[in-house]
Protein backbone atom coordinates (compact mmCIF):
# COMPACT_ATOMS: atom_id res chain seq x y z
CA UNK A 1 0.00 0.00 0.00
CA UNK A 2 1.35 3.26 -0.24
CA UNK A 3 2.50 6.26 1.49
CA UNK A 4 -0.70 8.29 0.48
CA UNK A 5 -3.29 5.54 1.12
CA UNK A 6 -2.28 4.61 4.96
CA UNK A 7 -2.39 8.56 5.58
CA UNK A 8 -6.01 8.75 4.30
CA UNK A 9 -6.68 5.39 5.94
CA UNK A 10 -5.16 7.14 9.48
CA UNK A 11 -7.62 9.89 9.04
CA UNK A 12 -10.80 7.81 9.07
CA UNK A 13 -11.38 7.34 12.89
CA UNK A 14 -10.94 11.04 13.87
CA UNK A 15 -13.15 11.60 10.65
CA UNK A 16 -15.50 8.73 11.94
CA UNK A 17 -15.75 10.67 15.28
CA UNK A 18 -16.38 13.79 13.99
CA UNK A 19 -19.24 13.24 12.20
CA UNK A 20 -20.56 11.07 14.37
CA UNK A 21 -20.11 13.40 17.55
CA UNK A 22 -19.63 16.76 15.99
CA UNK A 23 -21.06 16.93 12.58
CA UNK A 24 -24.33 15.29 12.66
CA UNK A 25 -25.21 16.44 15.74
CA UNK A 26 -24.85 19.66 15.05
CA UNK A 27 -27.35 19.32 11.99
CA UNK A 28 -29.74 17.45 14.30
CA UNK A 29 -29.81 20.50 16.51
CA UNK A 30 -30.55 22.83 14.05
CA UNK A 31 -33.43 20.64 12.68
CA UNK A 32 -34.97 19.55 15.42
CA UNK A 33 -34.83 23.39 16.70
CA UNK A 34 -37.69 23.97 13.96
CA UNK A 35 -39.85 21.35 15.53
CA UNK A 36 -42.22 21.17 18.11
CA UNK A 37 -41.39 17.72 19.44
CA UNK A 38 -42.09 16.26 22.94
CA UNK A 39 -39.47 13.11 22.46
CA UNK A 40 -42.09 10.31 21.48
CA UNK A 41 -44.76 11.73 19.05
CA UNK A 42 -44.63 13.18 15.80
CA UNK A 43 -42.32 16.15 15.16
CA UNK A 44 -44.61 19.13 13.94
CA UNK A 45 -42.88 21.71 11.98
CA UNK A 46 -43.59 24.83 13.25
CA UNK A 47 -40.74 27.25 12.39
CA UNK A 48 -38.97 29.68 13.75
CA UNK A 49 -41.75 29.45 16.71
CA UNK A 50 -39.09 28.17 19.29
CA UNK A 51 -36.59 30.39 18.73
CA UNK A 52 -39.29 33.47 19.23
CA UNK A 53 -40.18 31.44 22.58
CA UNK A 54 -37.10 31.16 23.65
CA UNK A 55 -36.03 34.18 23.51
CA UNK A 56 -39.21 35.37 25.30
CA UNK A 57 -38.71 32.93 27.77
CA UNK A 58 -37.61 34.50 31.17
CA UNK A 59 -36.06 31.29 32.34
CA UNK A 60 -33.94 31.36 29.21
CA UNK A 61 -33.24 35.00 29.25
CA UNK A 62 -32.23 34.37 33.63
CA UNK A 63 -30.21 31.63 32.66
CA UNK A 64 -28.58 33.61 29.39
CA UNK A 65 -27.88 36.18 32.03
CA UNK A 66 -25.99 34.16 34.74
CA UNK A 67 -24.24 32.19 32.29
CA UNK A 68 -23.08 35.87 31.20
CA UNK A 69 -22.54 36.21 35.17
CA UNK A 70 -20.46 33.61 35.45
CA UNK A 71 -18.08 34.45 32.34
CA UNK A 72 -17.60 37.91 34.10
CA UNK A 73 -17.00 36.61 37.61
CA UNK A 74 -14.38 34.44 35.50
CA UNK A 75 -12.80 37.47 33.57
CA UNK A 76 -13.19 40.15 36.56
CA UNK A 77 -12.30 38.08 39.61
CA UNK A 78 -10.92 34.30 39.11
CA UNK A 79 -8.30 35.13 36.51
CA UNK A 80 -6.65 38.36 38.18
CA UNK A 81 -6.70 36.38 41.27
CA UNK A 82 -5.00 33.42 39.92
CA UNK A 83 -2.51 36.25 38.36
CA UNK A 84 -1.78 37.68 41.42
CA UNK A 85 -1.32 33.90 43.29
CA UNK A 86 1.18 33.48 40.59
CA UNK A 87 2.86 36.45 40.67
CA UNK A 88 3.21 36.04 44.26
CA UNK A 89 4.69 32.31 44.20
CA UNK A 90 6.83 33.56 41.74
CA UNK A 91 8.58 35.80 44.39
CA UNK A 92 9.95 32.34 45.71
CA UNK A 93 8.81 33.22 49.25
CA UNK A 94 9.48 30.24 51.58
CA UNK A 95 7.87 27.21 51.02
CA UNK A 96 6.05 28.51 47.52
CA UNK A 97 6.80 25.08 46.25
CA UNK A 98 4.51 23.45 48.42
CA UNK A 99 1.86 26.30 48.24
CA UNK A 100 1.54 25.73 44.70
CA UNK A 101 0.76 21.89 45.21
CA UNK A 102 -2.07 22.42 47.85
CA UNK A 103 -3.41 25.71 45.50
CA UNK A 104 -3.28 22.53 42.66
CA UNK A 105 -5.24 19.74 44.58
CA UNK A 106 -8.99 21.01 44.28
CA UNK A 107 -8.20 21.09 40.84
CA UNK A 108 -7.86 17.50 40.97
CA UNK A 109 -10.93 16.65 42.75
CA UNK A 110 -14.10 16.39 40.88
CA UNK A 111 -16.13 19.72 40.82
CA UNK A 112 -19.39 17.41 41.67
CA UNK A 113 -17.58 16.58 45.31
CA UNK A 114 -16.74 19.92 45.34
CA UNK A 115 -20.25 21.20 44.42
CA UNK A 116 -21.23 18.70 47.27
CA UNK A 117 -19.31 20.10 49.80
CA UNK A 118 -19.70 23.17 49.39
CA UNK A 119 -23.56 22.58 49.83
CA UNK A 120 -22.93 21.63 53.36
CA UNK A 121 -20.31 24.22 53.99
CA UNK A 122 -23.66 26.55 52.92
CA UNK A 123 -26.33 24.26 54.98
CA UNK A 124 -28.47 26.63 57.24
CA UNK A 125 -27.92 24.68 60.50
CA UNK A 126 -25.00 22.71 60.30
CA UNK A 127 -22.67 24.75 57.78
CA UNK A 128 -19.20 25.69 58.51
CA UNK A 129 -19.88 29.38 57.00
CA UNK A 130 -22.87 29.98 59.76
CA UNK A 131 -20.77 28.39 62.46
CA UNK A 132 -18.29 30.37 61.52
CA UNK A 133 -20.36 33.51 61.59
CA UNK A 134 -22.28 32.72 65.12
CA UNK A 135 -18.38 31.89 66.51
CA UNK A 136 -17.21 35.13 65.09
CA UNK A 137 -21.00 36.86 67.23
CA UNK A 138 -22.61 37.65 63.73
CA UNK A 139 -25.63 35.52 64.14
CA UNK A 140 -27.51 37.85 62.49
CA UNK A 141 -26.10 37.37 59.43
CA UNK A 142 -26.68 33.90 59.20
CA UNK A 143 -28.83 32.32 56.22
CA UNK A 144 -29.66 29.14 53.80
CA UNK A 145 -27.09 30.71 51.66
CA UNK A 146 -28.17 28.95 48.62
CA UNK A 147 -32.15 29.31 49.20
CA UNK A 148 -31.75 32.67 49.88
CA UNK A 149 -32.85 34.46 46.66
CA UNK A 150 -29.76 37.14 47.22
CA UNK A 151 -27.04 34.98 47.90
CA UNK A 152 -27.96 31.89 45.77
CA UNK A 153 -25.71 32.53 42.55
CA UNK A 154 -22.93 34.30 44.26
CA UNK A 155 -22.90 31.07 46.33
CA UNK A 156 -22.67 28.55 43.82
CA UNK A 157 -19.82 30.81 42.26
CA UNK A 158 -17.56 31.01 45.31
CA UNK A 159 -16.16 27.46 45.00
CA UNK A 160 -15.09 28.18 41.37
CA UNK A 161 -13.80 31.73 42.11
CA UNK A 162 -11.73 30.31 44.96
CA UNK A 163 -10.11 27.64 43.23
CA UNK A 164 -7.78 29.15 40.84
CA UNK A 165 -4.86 26.35 41.42
CA UNK A 166 -5.04 25.57 37.52
CA UNK A 167 -4.80 28.96 36.34
CA UNK A 168 -2.42 29.58 38.81
CA UNK A 169 -0.15 27.49 37.40
CA UNK A 170 -0.60 27.96 34.00
CA UNK A 171 0.19 31.79 34.57
CA UNK A 172 3.80 29.96 36.46
CA UNK A 173 4.66 28.13 33.59
CA UNK A 174 4.90 31.03 31.83
CA UNK A 175 6.38 33.15 34.13
CA UNK A 176 9.03 30.16 34.38
CA UNK A 177 10.17 31.04 30.85
CA UNK A 178 11.43 34.55 31.56
CA UNK A 179 14.67 34.18 31.07
CA UNK A 180 17.68 35.03 33.66
CA UNK A 181 19.18 37.75 32.01
CA UNK A 182 15.88 39.36 31.87
CA UNK A 183 15.62 39.17 35.30
CA UNK A 184 18.90 40.51 36.29
CA UNK A 185 18.91 43.27 33.81
CA UNK A 186 16.04 44.78 35.62
CA UNK A 187 16.95 44.17 38.96
CA UNK A 188 20.42 45.87 37.82
CA UNK A 189 18.00 48.79 36.44
CA UNK A 190 16.82 48.92 39.72
CA UNK A 191 13.33 47.48 39.66
CA UNK A 192 11.58 46.58 42.85
CA UNK A 193 9.30 43.66 43.31
CA UNK A 194 5.73 45.36 42.06
CA UNK A 195 7.75 47.04 39.43
CA UNK A 196 9.00 43.36 38.33
CA UNK A 197 5.78 42.34 38.24
CA UNK A 198 4.23 45.18 36.53
CA UNK A 199 6.86 46.12 33.68
CA UNK A 200 8.47 42.90 33.30
CA UNK A 201 6.56 39.88 34.14
CA UNK A 202 2.88 40.99 33.37
CA UNK A 203 3.71 41.88 29.90
CA UNK A 204 5.50 38.42 29.77
CA UNK A 205 2.48 36.45 30.81
CA UNK A 206 -0.25 38.10 28.18
CA UNK A 207 -0.17 34.78 26.04
CA UNK A 208 -1.63 33.02 29.30
CA UNK A 209 -4.08 35.52 29.85
CA UNK A 210 -5.68 35.09 26.63
CA UNK A 211 -5.25 31.16 27.20
CA UNK A 212 -6.69 31.39 30.99
CA UNK A 213 -9.52 33.60 29.94
CA UNK A 214 -10.40 31.20 27.26
CA UNK A 215 -10.05 28.05 29.28
CA UNK A 216 -12.65 29.45 31.87
CA UNK A 217 -14.82 31.14 29.65
CA UNK A 218 -15.23 27.61 28.11
CA UNK A 219 -15.95 26.46 31.57
CA UNK A 220 -18.31 28.85 32.15
CA UNK A 221 -20.43 28.64 29.26
CA UNK A 222 -20.80 24.66 29.83
CA UNK A 223 -21.09 24.96 33.45
CA UNK A 224 -23.30 22.51 34.76
CA UNK A 225 -22.24 20.94 37.85
CA UNK A 226 -22.17 23.60 40.36
CA UNK A 227 -25.48 24.76 39.95
CA UNK A 228 -27.50 21.25 39.64
CA UNK A 229 -25.80 19.66 42.22
CA UNK A 230 -25.90 23.02 44.53
CA UNK A 231 -29.32 24.40 44.03
CA UNK A 232 -30.87 22.30 40.84
CA UNK A 233 -31.04 25.91 39.36
CA UNK A 234 -33.42 27.43 42.40
CA UNK A 235 -34.83 29.21 44.53
CA UNK A 236 -36.71 30.06 41.76
CA UNK A 237 -34.51 29.45 38.62
CA UNK A 238 -32.07 32.05 40.12
CA UNK A 239 -29.20 30.00 39.77
CA UNK A 240 -29.75 28.38 36.28
CA UNK A 241 -27.47 28.57 33.48
CA UNK A 242 -27.37 27.66 30.11
CA UNK A 243 -26.55 23.94 30.23
CA UNK A 244 -28.87 23.22 33.01
CA UNK A 245 -32.05 25.23 31.19
CA UNK A 246 -31.00 22.31 28.07
CA UNK A 247 -31.07 20.07 30.51
CA UNK A 248 -34.28 20.57 32.46
CA UNK A 249 -36.12 21.52 29.07
CA UNK A 250 -35.49 18.19 27.96
CA UNK A 251 -35.26 16.29 31.20
CA UNK A 252 -38.03 17.65 32.74
CA UNK A 253 -40.39 19.33 29.96
CA UNK A 254 -39.76 16.86 27.45
CA UNK A 255 -39.77 20.23 24.95
CA UNK A 256 -36.94 18.90 23.09
CA UNK A 257 -37.43 21.72 20.27
CA UNK A 258 -37.08 24.35 23.10
CA UNK A 259 -33.95 22.60 24.37
CA UNK A 260 -32.08 22.51 21.15
CA UNK A 261 -32.74 26.01 20.66
CA UNK A 262 -30.91 26.71 23.88
CA UNK A 263 -28.80 24.51 22.59
CA UNK A 264 -27.97 26.65 19.36
CA UNK A 265 -27.70 29.65 21.61
CA UNK A 266 -24.87 27.90 23.64
CA UNK A 267 -22.84 27.05 20.43
CA UNK A 268 -23.64 30.59 19.28
CA UNK A 269 -22.28 32.58 22.42
CA UNK A 270 -19.33 30.02 22.46
CA UNK A 271 -18.14 30.75 18.52
CA UNK A 272 -18.70 34.54 19.36
CA UNK A 273 -17.02 34.50 22.73
CA UNK A 274 -13.64 32.41 20.78
CA UNK A 275 -13.45 34.60 18.01
CA UNK A 276 -12.96 37.58 20.61
CA UNK A 277 -10.87 36.67 22.39
CA UNK A 278 -8.71 35.12 19.38
CA UNK A 279 -8.84 38.48 18.14
CA UNK A 280 -7.46 39.91 21.26
CA UNK A 281 -4.59 37.33 21.24
CA UNK A 282 -4.26 38.65 17.45
CA UNK A 283 -4.30 42.27 17.91
CA UNK A 284 -1.73 41.73 20.69
CA UNK A 285 0.42 40.10 18.15
CA UNK A 286 -0.02 42.73 15.42
CA UNK A 287 0.67 45.52 18.22
CA UNK B 1 17.11 43.81 52.77
CA UNK B 2 15.19 43.95 55.88
CA UNK B 3 12.29 45.56 54.48
CA UNK B 4 12.30 42.61 51.45
CA UNK B 5 12.11 40.26 54.21
CA UNK B 6 9.32 41.68 55.98
CA UNK B 7 7.50 41.74 52.84
CA UNK B 8 8.57 38.60 52.00
CA UNK B 9 6.97 37.42 55.83
CA UNK B 10 3.58 39.11 54.25
CA UNK B 11 3.32 37.65 51.16
CA UNK B 12 3.86 34.43 53.22
CA UNK B 13 0.85 35.35 55.82
CA UNK B 14 -1.31 36.30 52.77
CA UNK B 15 -0.56 32.45 51.03
CA UNK B 16 -0.90 30.82 54.23
CA UNK B 17 -4.50 32.22 54.61
CA UNK B 18 -5.48 31.62 51.31
CA UNK B 19 -4.12 27.62 51.23
CA UNK B 20 -6.24 27.72 54.38
CA UNK B 21 -9.94 28.88 53.29
CA UNK B 22 -9.36 26.60 50.49
CA UNK B 23 -8.26 23.89 52.59
CA UNK B 24 -10.43 24.27 55.71
CA UNK B 25 -13.56 22.81 53.93
CA UNK B 26 -11.61 19.42 53.09
CA UNK B 27 -10.49 19.17 56.73
CA UNK B 28 -13.97 19.76 57.53
CA UNK B 29 -15.19 16.92 55.35
CA UNK B 30 -12.38 14.49 56.44
CA UNK B 31 -12.83 15.04 60.05
CA UNK B 32 -16.92 14.75 59.90
CA UNK B 33 -16.68 11.41 57.68
CA UNK B 34 -15.18 9.99 61.03
CA UNK B 35 -18.12 11.16 63.05
CA UNK B 36 -21.33 9.68 64.22
CA UNK B 37 -24.29 10.97 62.42
CA UNK B 38 -26.19 11.88 65.97
CA UNK B 39 -22.86 13.25 66.75
CA UNK B 40 -22.61 15.44 63.77
CA UNK B 41 -26.37 16.67 64.18
CA UNK B 42 -26.28 17.54 67.77
CA UNK B 43 -23.28 19.09 68.00
CA UNK B 44 -21.95 19.62 64.43
CA UNK B 45 -18.77 21.56 65.61
CA UNK B 46 -17.95 20.61 69.04
CA UNK B 47 -15.57 18.22 70.34
CA UNK B 48 -16.16 14.81 68.49
CA UNK B 49 -17.58 12.55 71.10
CA UNK B 50 -15.79 9.31 69.27
CA UNK B 51 -14.11 8.90 65.91
CA UNK B 52 -14.28 5.77 63.25
CA UNK B 53 -14.86 4.02 60.20
CA UNK B 54 -18.04 2.93 60.87
CA UNK B 55 -19.69 5.62 58.17
CA UNK B 56 -17.09 3.90 55.84
CA UNK B 57 -18.16 0.51 56.70
CA UNK B 58 -21.87 1.25 55.87
CA UNK B 59 -21.74 3.38 52.88
CA UNK B 60 -19.78 0.09 51.25
CA UNK B 61 -22.13 -2.13 52.54
CA UNK B 62 -25.20 -0.41 51.35
CA UNK B 63 -23.87 0.97 47.84
CA UNK B 64 -22.12 -1.15 45.78
CA UNK B 65 -19.25 1.44 45.71
CA UNK B 66 -16.73 -0.63 44.66
CA UNK B 67 -18.52 -1.54 41.02
CA UNK B 68 -19.21 2.07 40.76
CA UNK B 69 -15.24 2.59 41.24
CA UNK B 70 -14.58 -0.12 39.05
CA UNK B 71 -17.12 1.52 36.49
CA UNK B 72 -15.26 4.45 36.84
CA UNK B 73 -11.92 2.96 36.04
CA UNK B 74 -13.23 1.26 32.96
CA UNK B 75 -14.80 3.80 31.56
CA UNK B 76 -11.93 5.68 31.26
CA UNK B 77 -9.51 3.01 29.79
CA UNK B 78 -11.88 2.73 26.97
CA UNK B 79 -11.97 6.30 26.42
CA UNK B 80 -7.93 6.96 26.36
CA UNK B 81 -7.15 3.44 24.65
CA UNK B 82 -9.67 5.29 22.00
CA UNK B 83 -8.16 8.37 22.05
CA UNK B 84 -4.93 7.79 22.38
CA UNK B 85 -5.44 5.39 19.33
CA UNK B 86 -7.21 8.25 17.08
CA UNK B 87 -5.08 10.93 17.98
CA UNK B 88 -1.93 8.74 17.09
CA UNK B 89 -2.80 7.88 13.47
CA UNK B 90 -4.58 11.33 13.06
CA UNK B 91 -1.61 13.10 14.55
CA UNK B 92 0.83 11.23 12.38
CA UNK B 93 -0.83 11.87 9.59
CA UNK B 94 -1.17 15.53 9.93
CA UNK B 95 2.61 15.23 9.88
CA UNK B 96 2.58 14.97 6.15
CA UNK B 97 1.31 17.48 3.34
CA UNK B 98 -2.18 16.57 1.93
CA UNK B 99 -5.44 18.25 0.95
CA UNK B 100 -7.44 19.40 3.11
CA UNK B 101 -4.96 19.51 6.03
CA UNK B 102 -5.63 23.23 6.65
CA UNK B 103 -9.44 22.77 6.99
CA UNK B 104 -9.34 19.64 9.11
CA UNK B 105 -6.46 21.71 11.38
CA UNK B 106 -9.56 24.30 11.84
CA UNK B 107 -12.24 21.88 12.56
CA UNK B 108 -10.06 20.54 15.40
CA UNK B 109 -9.65 23.87 16.97
CA UNK B 110 -12.93 24.46 16.73
CA UNK B 111 -13.97 21.27 18.02
CA UNK B 112 -12.16 22.26 21.64
CA UNK B 113 -14.43 25.08 21.77
CA UNK B 114 -17.74 23.87 21.61
CA UNK B 115 -19.61 23.07 24.66
CA UNK B 116 -20.43 19.19 25.05
CA UNK B 117 -22.84 19.65 26.84
CA UNK B 118 -25.00 21.41 24.07
CA UNK B 119 -24.86 18.23 22.23
CA UNK B 120 -27.10 16.10 25.13
CA UNK B 121 -29.80 15.67 23.37
CA UNK B 122 -28.49 14.44 20.26
CA UNK B 123 -25.67 11.91 22.23
CA UNK B 124 -28.89 10.91 24.30
CA UNK B 125 -30.61 9.80 21.12
CA UNK B 126 -27.62 8.28 19.14
CA UNK B 127 -26.81 6.52 22.20
CA UNK B 128 -30.22 4.77 23.30
CA UNK B 129 -30.21 3.63 19.41
CA UNK B 130 -27.31 1.98 19.59
CA UNK B 131 -28.38 0.20 22.54
CA UNK B 132 -25.67 1.52 24.38
CA UNK B 133 -27.87 3.42 26.99
CA UNK B 134 -26.84 2.45 30.63
CA UNK B 135 -23.89 0.44 29.23
CA UNK B 136 -20.05 1.40 30.32
CA UNK B 137 -19.16 0.93 26.74
CA UNK B 138 -21.77 3.99 25.50
CA UNK B 139 -20.17 6.53 28.00
CA UNK B 140 -16.79 5.49 27.01
CA UNK B 141 -17.35 6.21 23.53
CA UNK B 142 -18.69 9.98 24.69
CA UNK B 143 -16.02 10.62 26.68
CA UNK B 144 -13.48 9.77 24.01
CA UNK B 145 -15.48 12.03 21.65
CA UNK B 146 -15.30 14.99 24.32
CA UNK B 147 -11.44 14.50 25.05
CA UNK B 148 -10.64 14.05 21.49
CA UNK B 149 -9.90 17.32 20.25
CA UNK B 150 -7.85 18.10 23.15
CA UNK B 151 -6.25 14.17 22.76
CA UNK B 152 -5.74 15.37 19.26
CA UNK B 153 -4.10 18.75 20.02
CA UNK B 154 -1.26 17.45 22.29
CA UNK B 155 -0.11 14.14 20.55
CA UNK B 156 -0.23 16.21 17.39
CA UNK B 157 1.60 18.91 18.86
CA UNK B 158 4.15 16.45 20.73
CA UNK B 159 4.69 14.62 17.29
CA UNK B 160 5.69 17.56 15.53
CA UNK B 161 8.80 18.31 18.28
CA UNK B 162 10.17 14.82 17.25
CA UNK B 163 13.65 15.00 14.83
CA UNK B 164 12.44 14.14 11.25
CA UNK B 165 15.59 12.57 10.78
CA UNK B 166 14.39 9.33 13.12
CA UNK B 167 11.34 9.00 10.46
CA UNK B 168 13.94 9.36 8.17
CA UNK B 169 16.33 6.66 8.68
CA UNK B 170 13.29 3.93 9.56
CA UNK B 171 11.86 4.89 5.50
CA UNK B 172 15.58 4.18 4.49
CA UNK B 173 16.17 1.08 6.51
CA UNK B 174 12.91 -0.09 4.22
CA UNK B 175 9.70 0.30 7.24
CA UNK B 176 6.17 0.89 5.36
CA UNK B 177 4.85 3.80 6.90
CA UNK B 178 2.80 1.71 8.98
CA UNK B 179 5.33 0.53 10.99
CA UNK B 180 7.63 3.49 11.00
CA UNK B 181 4.04 4.48 13.24
CA UNK B 182 3.77 1.63 15.68
CA UNK B 183 7.53 0.61 15.87
CA UNK B 184 9.58 4.10 16.14
CA UNK B 185 7.16 6.84 16.29
CA UNK B 186 4.91 5.31 18.90
CA UNK B 187 7.17 4.46 21.22
CA UNK B 188 8.93 7.76 21.17
CA UNK B 189 5.73 9.60 21.92
CA UNK B 190 5.55 8.45 25.35
CA UNK B 191 5.87 11.78 27.46
CA UNK B 192 2.87 13.06 24.90
CA UNK B 193 0.28 9.63 25.44
CA UNK B 194 1.04 9.93 29.41
CA UNK B 195 -0.31 13.62 28.92
CA UNK B 196 -3.37 12.95 27.51
CA UNK B 197 -3.87 9.71 29.84
CA UNK B 198 -3.45 11.85 32.90
CA UNK B 199 -5.84 14.73 31.59
CA UNK B 200 -8.77 11.93 30.68
CA UNK B 201 -8.74 9.89 33.16
CA UNK B 202 -9.34 13.03 35.79
CA UNK B 203 -11.69 14.15 33.26
CA UNK B 204 -13.75 10.78 33.61
CA UNK B 205 -13.44 10.27 37.13
CA UNK B 206 -14.53 13.66 37.53
CA UNK B 207 -17.40 14.14 34.96
CA UNK B 208 -21.41 14.29 35.99
CA UNK B 209 -23.17 16.06 32.93
CA UNK B 210 -23.39 12.51 30.41
CA UNK B 211 -22.72 10.31 33.10
CA UNK B 212 -25.74 11.54 34.64
CA UNK B 213 -27.49 11.24 31.35
CA UNK B 214 -26.13 8.07 30.07
CA UNK B 215 -26.68 5.83 33.27
CA UNK B 216 -29.26 4.64 34.83
CA UNK B 217 -27.99 1.18 37.08
CA UNK B 218 -25.27 0.35 39.19
CA UNK B 219 -24.15 -1.99 36.51
CA UNK B 220 -22.88 1.23 34.49
CA UNK B 221 -22.91 4.10 36.66
CA UNK B 222 -19.72 5.92 37.66
CA UNK B 223 -18.92 7.13 41.25
CA UNK B 224 -19.69 10.82 40.54
CA UNK B 225 -23.18 9.88 39.73
CA UNK B 226 -23.19 7.76 42.50
CA UNK B 227 -22.12 10.74 44.75
CA UNK B 228 -25.18 13.17 43.41
CA UNK B 229 -27.76 10.29 43.90
CA UNK B 230 -26.47 9.51 47.83
CA UNK B 231 -27.25 13.53 48.07
CA UNK B 232 -31.11 12.48 48.00
CA UNK B 233 -30.81 9.03 49.26
CA UNK B 234 -28.68 9.57 52.13
CA UNK B 235 -29.98 13.24 52.50
CA UNK B 236 -31.06 12.67 56.33
CA UNK B 237 -27.26 10.71 57.34
CA UNK B 238 -24.20 13.12 56.63
CA UNK B 239 -22.13 11.26 58.57
CA UNK B 240 -22.64 8.62 55.41
CA UNK B 241 -22.87 11.68 52.78
CA UNK B 242 -19.27 13.12 53.79
CA UNK B 243 -17.73 9.46 54.02
CA UNK B 244 -18.56 8.61 50.46
CA UNK B 245 -17.57 12.11 49.65
CA UNK B 246 -14.49 10.86 50.59
CA UNK B 247 -14.66 7.45 48.99
CA UNK B 248 -15.22 9.18 45.54
CA UNK B 249 -12.30 11.92 45.84
CA UNK B 250 -9.92 9.65 48.06
CA UNK B 251 -8.40 8.00 44.87
CA UNK B 252 -7.81 11.41 43.17
CA UNK B 253 -6.08 12.38 46.16
CA UNK B 254 -3.40 9.65 46.45
CA UNK B 255 -2.57 9.81 42.50
CA UNK B 256 -2.15 13.21 42.62
CA UNK B 257 0.08 12.80 45.92
CA UNK B 258 2.39 10.13 44.24
CA UNK B 259 2.44 11.76 41.00
CA UNK B 260 2.25 15.72 41.47
CA UNK B 261 4.66 16.66 39.13
CA UNK B 262 3.08 14.66 36.39
CA UNK B 263 -0.65 15.78 36.87
CA UNK B 264 0.27 19.20 37.30
CA UNK B 265 2.09 19.03 34.06
CA UNK B 266 -0.80 16.68 32.39
CA UNK B 267 -3.84 19.13 33.02
CA UNK B 268 -1.66 22.44 32.25
CA UNK B 269 -0.08 21.04 28.58
CA UNK B 270 -1.06 22.67 25.72
CA UNK B 271 -1.99 25.96 27.36
CA UNK B 272 1.27 27.10 27.56
CA UNK B 273 3.71 28.01 24.45
CA UNK B 274 7.06 29.08 24.89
Amino acid sequence: MTKKRWIILYLVPALFFAVIFFIIPLIYILYVSFFEWNGLNNMTWIGIQNYLDVLKDANFQLAFKNTILWILAAVCIHVPFGLLLALLLNRKVFGWKVFRVLFFLPNVISITALAFLWYFIYHQDMGLLNWGLRAAGLTSATRGWLTDLGTALPATMVPFVLYVGLTTVIFLTQLATVSDEMREAAILDGATGWQMDRYVYIPLVKPAIATNLMLNVAFCLKNFEYPFVMTSGGPINSTTTLSLYVYKKMMNANQYGISMVGSVFTILLGFILMILVNRMQKDRKDA
Amino acid sequence: MKKRKKKNLMIFIFLVIVAILMLLPFAWLILSSFRENMDLLSNPFGTPKSLSIQNYVDVFRRQPMLRYLFNTCLVAVIAVVLDVFVSMLTGYAMLHRFRFRKTLSVMFYVGLFIPANAFMVPYYIMITKAGLYDKIAGLGMVYAAINLPFSIMIIRGFLETLPKQVMESGRIDGATTNQLLWKIVFPMSKPGIVTVCIFIIINSWNELFFANLLTQSAKSQTITVAIKSFLSAFEANYGYAFAAMMISILPTIIVYVFLTNKIIGGMTAGAVKE
